[in-house]
């Protein structure tokens, strides 16, 4: 495996397998989420969910997709036509671009992980793509000209900056315990306790940084109760106002594509990847990832909507100052340990 | 091919350059400033700078540039009106123009091509790399750095205080 991934055709080969693979099985996790949010909201609001289309409704998303795919794609008459179309390419492009570099293991006997590009600044370029994100919802906000879309853009704007900087403070006690930003590295962590010697999930190191990243990481991804750049109910649906059909299906796709990208590493990051016990690999990661998407969604169907002032308040007086905290005392803890 | 990468993304920034200039529109600049970013972290990863690289994107595409969207988008889409322009500003661009391609040649006649010394591609550019250097030979600049950071960052927060406001 290795040999052919060194020559230099081979490598083409299986990168470009690796991507397909890719697009099919995060499209088709896409789908399933959806379903997953829309059966687990309703549980939770104590309605059956979706249960009419296929068996438990899993053929719902299919109809719902067809559905979308042929309506009327209605634009706005004075919108800025190029930056209108260009906003949910962007999005889509950016979120699928970050798994470029998201590494799972799929078998433990011969040892077979999955990665296309595995780069030494791992984790920051997840990063790099999901900030362009804020792109895509500026500039649809703005090219729809409409005040609420506006309204939704600029709001979304401001959130994403705040909270990009907690995002990255949160993991930097993971880099500095693990010494290295490559995922497959953090993943293969191993400590030495006693009588065990094996990778461990980092929560148990740096818990702080997890309860700070995945709350940053939420607001990241413009989800319940960080949704203020849509916010249906005070601006109509922010800047995903004005758009509808398949554009709508890609702000929509690419919404679900970072709630996966999160969680996925989350679980590289926070929760020891794909080591569980004698579980699988594949199976490990996808139990691990399955679990914090119901975090996500049990968060949407528990927390009412922040307010504005507070979701500023909470990004820059909270949870900015317990990153830079997390830090210190991970280097001194570091230093004490180590010596 | 790192060849062809490198002409498409210095395509990428020569037009997105002329684009920043040539629109109307603001919000278009913005974007094609964006376009240069990118291009030019695309150059910085051409160079095995892979920290740098990154960096770029998401300091100046991820952070800056959408500040100055906002700005722009806060403004509205109005249209940028063509006035108060010099009579002879036309000459007088060609001959900074032509200052500035004299000044590159100028710099460029001393410029021997050689091999990179002995550096292991596998660390140059890498952020391990960049932090020992950061953290030993460059320290004291890296710190005067972090000062100005803080000034210009309590600056902003009493330049935003409204008059009378005492918290």
């Amino acid at each position: 495996m290795n040999d052919l991934y060194n020559n230099a055709i081979g490598h083409w080969v299986i990168v470009t397998i690796a991507i397909t693979a890719l697009l099919f099985v995060v499209l088709t996790a896409t789908a399933y989420t959806v379903w997953f949010e829309r059966v687990a909201l309703g549980r939770i609001q104590r309605r059956p969910g979706p249960n009419r289309v296929g068996p438990y409704g899993l053929l719902q998303l299919a109809a719902d997709g067809i559905k979308l795919a042929f309506k009327e794609s209605f634009v706005p008459a004075t919108t800025d036509r190029i930056l209108y179309v260009l906003a949910p390419c962007i999005a889509v492009g950016a979120a699928f671009l970050a798994w470029a570099v998201i590494p799972i293991g799929l078998w433990d006997n011969p040892k077979v992980t999955y990665w296309i590009a595995d780069v030494n600044i791992g984790v920051l370029l997840v990063f790099a793509f999901s900030s362009l994100n804020v792109y895509a919802i500026v500039i649809g906000g703005y090219a729809s000209n409409n005040k609420y879309s506006l309204l939704g853009g600029l709001r979304a704007a401001a959130q994403l900056i705040s909270y990009e900087v907690a995002l990255g403070l949160s993991l930097v006690p993971t880099f500095m315990i693990v010494g290295s930003l490559r995922l497959r590295d953090i993943v293969d962590y191993t400590v030495t306790w006693g009588p065990y010697h094996g990778p461990i999930p980092l929560i148990l190191l740096t818990p702080i940084g997890f309860i700070i990243y995945i709350i940053a990481a939420v607001a990241e991804t413009n989800r319940a109760p960080f949704d203020l750049p849509e916010a249906e109910q005070e601006l109509i649906g922010g800047f995903l106002t004005e758009y509808s059909g398949l554009k709508f299906v890609m702000y929509y796709l690419a919404e679900y594509v970072n709630m996966i990208t999160v969680s996925a590493l989350a679980t590289l990051l926070f929760f020891g990847g794909w080591y569980l016990w004698f579980v699988p690999p594949f199976l490990a990661f996808l139990i691990k990832v399955v679990l914090l998407l119901f975090l996500y969604i049990w968060l949407r169907g528990t927390f009412p909507r922040l307010r504005y002032d507070m979701l500023m308040r909470l990004g820059w007086k909270v949870l900015l100052p317990l990153g830079i905290v997390n830090v210190i005392v991970t280097g001194i803890i570091l230093l004490a340990v180590q010596g | 091919m790192a060849i062809a990468i490198f002409f498409i993304a210095a395509a990428m920034a020569v037009a997105g350059g002329i684009g920043v200039i040539s629109f109307r529109q603001p919000i278009r600049s913005v974007l094609s400033l964006v376009v240069v970013m990118i291009a030019l972290s695309i150059l910085f990863l051409l160079l095995s700078a892979q920290f740098i690289f990154v960096a770029q994107v998401i300091v100046y595409a991820g952070a800056v540039m959408v500040l100055f969207l906002f700005v722009i988008a806060l403004l509205g889409p109005a249209k940028e009106m063509a006035r108060g322009r010099l009579r002879f500003q036309t000459w007088l661009s060609a001959l900074f123009v032509l200052a500035l391609f004299g000044l590159v040649w100028a710099m460029l006649q001393g410029v021997q091509y050689r091999q990179p010394e002995k550096t292991d591609l596998n660390t140059f550019g890498t952020v391990q790399w960049i932090a020992v250097y950061l953290f030993t030979n460059y320290l004291y600049p890296f710190e005067l750095t972090s000062i100005l950071l803080l000034v210009a960052a309590i600056g902003a927060i009493y330049l935003s205080r409204k008059e009378g406001d005492d918290r």
